[in-house]
C-alpha cells in the first residue's frame, strides 16, 4: 500500500515520545522519496495520456496518486520538524557540547542546523543582560535558595567549577555548591538534590 | 590544641572557606553532622560530606581530598590517635576535631598549629601537663655536644676538668632516664582506658545557640546524640543526668512560645517535652508485651530465657491488673483507660520486682496528629538503618539511609527504621536466650568469652560493631559481673570480629581496658588483625589466630 514507509518514520518518532532522537532513518526517508518519485511519474504520463487521448477513467487514479503525494510530503515534513524540535530541545537539555552518541544519530544537515541554532541562542543571549550578557539556560525553575545539597550518586571523578576549584565526586558523598554550577550534572543524573 | 571559643576559632574561621566533613558511623556523629550541616546551610558555607568507617577509610579521604581543601573536620574520629603522623598532611591543612573518644591523644592536645579540638578542655581529660612528657631538645645537643668535645681531645692537662664533667654527664644521663621512665608511665596511665566524653551534637548545637542560630530540629538531634550515648551505654548515669539537665533548660526556652494560649501553635509545628517514660525499648511503636519481653532491662531482671522467667512475668502482668490480650495488642490500640496511668502502674509493680530504674529521663517529640516519637526510638531505627545487612547496600548507602532518616520529611524511612530495630532485638533476645541455654559462655580466667559460630541464625545482624555491642551488653547483664569478650564470624573474609566490652556494675566509669590489651595481645603473638575501627575495643582477627590471641589476651589480663 502507498504512504506506509512514511507511517513508518512517524511511528519511529512517536515510540521515543519522552524527546530522545532516534537515529536519523536515511533509508526510510529515501525510499518514502523513491516511492514518491514513482507516483510522481506515474501521474505524469497518465495525465500526459489524458490529456491527449482524452481518457477521463485516468483521472480518479491521478486523483489518488496526487492524495498520496501528499500524505508522502506531509509525513517526511512532519519527521524531519519534529526530529529538529527535538534537536532544538537538546540544547537546553545538554548545554552546548552534546555527547557523541546523541551526535551520532544526527545527520550532516541536522549537525549544520544545530550549530547555526547555537550561534543564534548565543548572541541572543550575549544582547540580554547589559555587558555579560544572561545566560537563560541556567534556572529552568525558579530557584529557592543560591546553594543547593546535593548527593552524588555515582562516581564521576574530578569536577571543576569556573573558579578553580576542584570537588571530588565519589559515590553517596554530599555536597554544598552553588546552584548554577551543578544544574547540568543534575540534569545528566550525575548528582541528586537532597530536600532536607 | 583545645579552642577556647568555639565561635571565634571555627565558625569565623570556616566561613568563607570550603571545608570537608569526615563523619564516623554512629548515630551521635550523624546527629553532629546534620547539625553542623543546617548551620552551614544558614551561613552559605560550602562544603563536601564524606561518610568514613575506619582509619583506612580516613586516610583514603584525606589523600584524595588533601589538593582541593585545606580545612578538615573531623566528627567522632580521630582524637585519639596521633592524627599528624597517621596522615602526614602539609603544613597548611588544619584539622577541627569534635571527637568523643578519650583519652585524647597527647601530640593532639599540645600541637598549636595545624589541630584544632572542639572539646571543652575540662570535660573530664585529665591530660599530663607538657613539661612531664615533651623535653626541649636543646639539652640533649648540649651533652652530645659536650661528648664529642670531650671524646676529641683527651689531653692529659684536662683530665681534672673532664672527671667533673663526667659526672655532670653521668648525672644528666640518670636524671634523663628517670624523667623517661615517669613519662612511660604518666602515659600509660593517661591511655590504658579508653572512655568517651561530651556527645559531638550537643558540642555543635552548643555552637548553634551562641551564633543564635538553633532550631527545634537542631535541639532534637542533639538529644538524639545524647540518647545515643546512653542506648550504647558510653557515658555513665551521672553524665547522662547532667546532660539531660543541660538540654531541659534549652527545651523549656524553645517551648516558651507554646505556654500562651491565644497564640498556640499548629499540631504540624515540632513539640519537644520532657518526659520521664519507661525504660521498655519502642514500647509506643510496638505492643507492651513484646517491649518486656525484648528489652534488655526486663529481659534480664525477669530472666526471660527460664521457664521461671516466663512465670514472673505473668504475674508481673497479672499484679497490674492488665489482661494479656490488652498488653498483647499493637500500643496505640490499647485500651485509652489502661493506658493512662500505665507509667505509675509499672513503676509501682517494677518496685516489687527488683527493677527499681525501670524509668528514666528522657526527650519525646511529637509533630502531627499521628507522629510520636521518643529520643531512644530515634536512636534504635537510626542504628538499625546505619547497620541493616542488606546484601547490596555498601557502608556508605547506609550511612546516608540513617542520615536521611533523621529529617522530619522522611518518616517513612524512620518507620522501616523501626521496624528493622525490632527484628534486630529480638534477634538479639534469641541468641543471648540460646547462648545462655547452650552454656555457650565460657569463662577464660579474667573475663567471660562467647563466640557465635557461622550456622547461627542472623550471624549476618552481628557481624557489625553496634549490633555486637549491644548483644555483649545484653549477655553481660544477663550473666553479669564479669568483663566480656566476644567474637562473631565473619565468612566472606574469613575474620572474626572481636569485641570487649568492661565489666558491668551500678557505679562503673564505664573505662575499657581492652583496647590496649587487644594491641598488645596481637604484637606478642603476631596475630594478624585489623585495628580499623575509631572505638580501640573492636578489631577484626584471622579465624586461624583466634585462640592463640586468646591465651595472650587471658595471660595479658590475668
Amino acid at each position: 500500500m502507498f504512504c506506509e514507509k512514511a507511517i513508518e518514520l512517524i511511528r519511529e518518532l512517536h515510540r521515543m515520545s519522552d524527546g530522545q532522537l532516534p537515529a536519523f532513518n536515511e533509508d526510510g526517508l529515501r525510499q518514502v522519496l523513491q516511492e514518491m518519485e514513482a507516483l510522481y511519474e506515474q501521474n505524469q504520463s497518465d495525465v500526459n495520456e489524458a490529456k491527449s487521448e482524452g481518457r477521463a477513467e485516468l483521472i480518479p487514479s491521478i486523483k489518488l496518486r496526487h492524495c498520496c503525494l501528499l500524505r508522502n510530503q506531509r509525513c517526511v515534513t512532519a519527521y524531519l520538524y519534529d526530529r529538529l524540535l527535538r534537536i532544538r530541545a537538546l540544547r537546553w537539555e545538554y548545554g552546548s557540547v552534546l555527547p557523541a552518541n546523541v551526535r551520532f544519530h544526527m545527520c550532516a544537515e541536522e549537525l549544520q542546523w544545530f550549530s547555526q541554532y547555537k550561534k543564534s541562542l548565543a548572541s541572543f543571549m550575549r544582547s540580554l543582560g547589559g555587558d555579560e550578557g544572561l545566560d537563560i539556560t541556567q534556572d529552568m525553575k525558579p530557584p529557592k535558595s543560591l546553594y543547593i545539597e546535593v548527593r552524588c550518586l555515582k562516581d564521576h571523578g574530578e569536577f571543576e567549577i569556573d573558579d578553580g576549584t576542584v570537588i571530588l565526586l565519589k559515590k553517596n558523598s554530599q555536597h554544598f555548591l552553588p546552584r548554577w554550577k551543578c544544574e547540568l550534572l543534575i540534569r545528566q543524573g550525575v548528582l541528586e538534590h537532597v530536600v532536607s | 590544641m583545645f579552642i577556647a571559643d568555639i565561635r571565634k576559632d571555627f565558625y569565623e574561621v570556616v566561613a568563607n572557606q570550603r571545608v570537608v566533613l569526615l563523619v564516623a558511623p554512629d548515630i551521635d556523629a550523624l546527629c553532629a553532622c546534620k547539625i553542623l550541616q543546617a548551620l552551614f546551610h544558614c551561613d552559605q558555607i560550602q562544603y563536601t560530606l564524606v561518610p568514613v568507617t575506619g582509619w583506612q577509610d580516613l586516610g583514603t579521604a584525606f589523600l584524595e581530598h588533601k589538593e582541593q581543601f585545606r580545612y578538615f573536620v573531623l566528627i567522632n574520629c580521630g582524637a585519639n590517635v596521633d592524627l599528624l603522623e597517621m596522615l602526614q598532611p602539609d603544613d597548611d591543612s588544619i584539622f577541627f576535631i569534635c571527637d568523643t573518644h578519650r583519652p585524647v591523644d597527647v601530640v593532639n592536645v599540645y600541637n598549636d598549629t595545624q589541630i584544632k579540638l572542639l572539646i571543652k578542655q575540662d570535660d573530664d581529660l585529665g591530660v599530663p601537663s607538657y613539661d612531664d612528657i615533651f623535653r626541649d631538645e636543646d639539652e640533649e645537643g648540649e651533652d652530645s655536644g659536650n661528648e664529642s668535645d670531650e671524646g676529641s681531645e683527651p689531653s692529659g692537662k684536662r683530665r681534672r676538668f673532664d672527671e667533673g664533667a663526667v659526672e655532670r654527664r653521668i648525672e644528666r644521663q640518670r636524671a634523663k632516664r628517670e624523667w623517661e621512665a615517669r613519662r612511660r608511665e604518666i602515659l600509660f596511665d593517661y591511655e590504658q582506658y579508653e572512655y568517651h566524653g561530651t556527645s559531638a551534637a550537643m558540642m555543635f548545637f552548643e555552637l548553634a545557640w551562641v551564633l543564635t542560630k538553633d532550631t527545634k530540629d537542631m535541639l532534637w538531634w542533639a538529644i538524639i546524640g545524647l540518647t545515643d550515648q546512653w542506648v550504647h551505654d558510653k557515658i555513665t548515669n551521672m553524665k547522662y543526668v547532667t546532660d539531660i539537665a543541660t538540654m531541659q533548660r534549652h527545651v523549656s526556652r524553645h517551648n516558651h512560645r507554646n505556654e500562651d494560649e491565644e497564640n498556640s501553635l499548629s499540631i504540624d509545628c515540632m513539640r519537644i517535652s520532657f518526659e520521664y517514660d519507661l525504660r521498655l525499648t519502642l514500647y509506643q511503636h510496638w505492643s507492651l508485651y513484646e517491649s518486656i519481653c525484648n528489652s534488655c532491662y526486663t529481659s534480664c531482671s525477669f530472666k526471660l530465657w527460664t521457664l521461671n522467667g516466663q512465670k514472673k512475668l505473668q504475674e508481673f502482668l497479672a499484679d497490674m491488673g492488665l489482661p494479656l490480650k490488652q498488653v498483647r495488642q499493637k500500643f496505640n490500640s490499647m485500651d485509652m483507660s489502661i493506658k493512662e496511668n500505665l507509667r505509675d502502674v509499672i513503676e509501682e509493680s517494677s518496685n516489687k520486682y527488683g527493677m527499681k530504674d525501670i524509668r528514666i529521663q528522657t526527650f519525646g517529640v511529637h509533630f502531627g496528629f499521628k507522629n510520636r516519637f521518643l529520643a531512644s526510638d530515634m536512636v534504635h531505627a537510626t542504628a538499625a538503618l546505619l547497620e541493616s545487612a542488606e546484601k547490596d547496600d555498601s557502608e556508605t548507602d547506609t550511612f546516608i539511609k540513617a542520615l536521611d532518616a533523621l529529617s522530619r520529611s522522611n518518616i517513612d524511612r524512620l518507620h522501616s527504621g523501626i521496624e528493622l530495630a525490632k527484628k534486630k532485638l529480638i534477634a538479639i533476645q534469641q541468641t543471648v536466650a540460646s547462648c545462655i541455654c547452650t552454656n555457650l559462655i565460657l569463662s577464660q580466667g579474667p573475663f567471660l568469652y562467647c563466640y557465635l559460630m557461622e550456622g547461627t541464625p542472623d550471624v549476618k545482624l552481628f557481624s557489625k560493631p553496634m549490633a555486637l555491642t549491644l548483644l555483649c551488653k545484653y549477655l553481660l547483664k544477663a550473666f553479669s559481673l564479669c568483663s566480656f569478650a566476644h567474637g562473631v564470624l565473619d565468612v566472606e573474609k574469613g575474620t572474626v570480629i572481636v569485641v570487649g566490652i568492661p565489666p558491668e556494675s551500678e557505679t562503673s566509669d564505664k573505662k575499657n581496658f581492652f583496647g590496649r590489651a587487644f594491641e598488645k595481645a596481637a604484637e606478642s603473638t603476631s596475630s594478624r588483625t585489623l585495628h580499623d575501627h575509631f572505638d580501640t575495643s573492636i578489631i577484626e582477627l584471622k579465624t586461624e589466630d583466634r585462640s592463640k590471641f586468646l591465651d595472650a589476651l587471658i595471660t595479658l589480663l590475668s
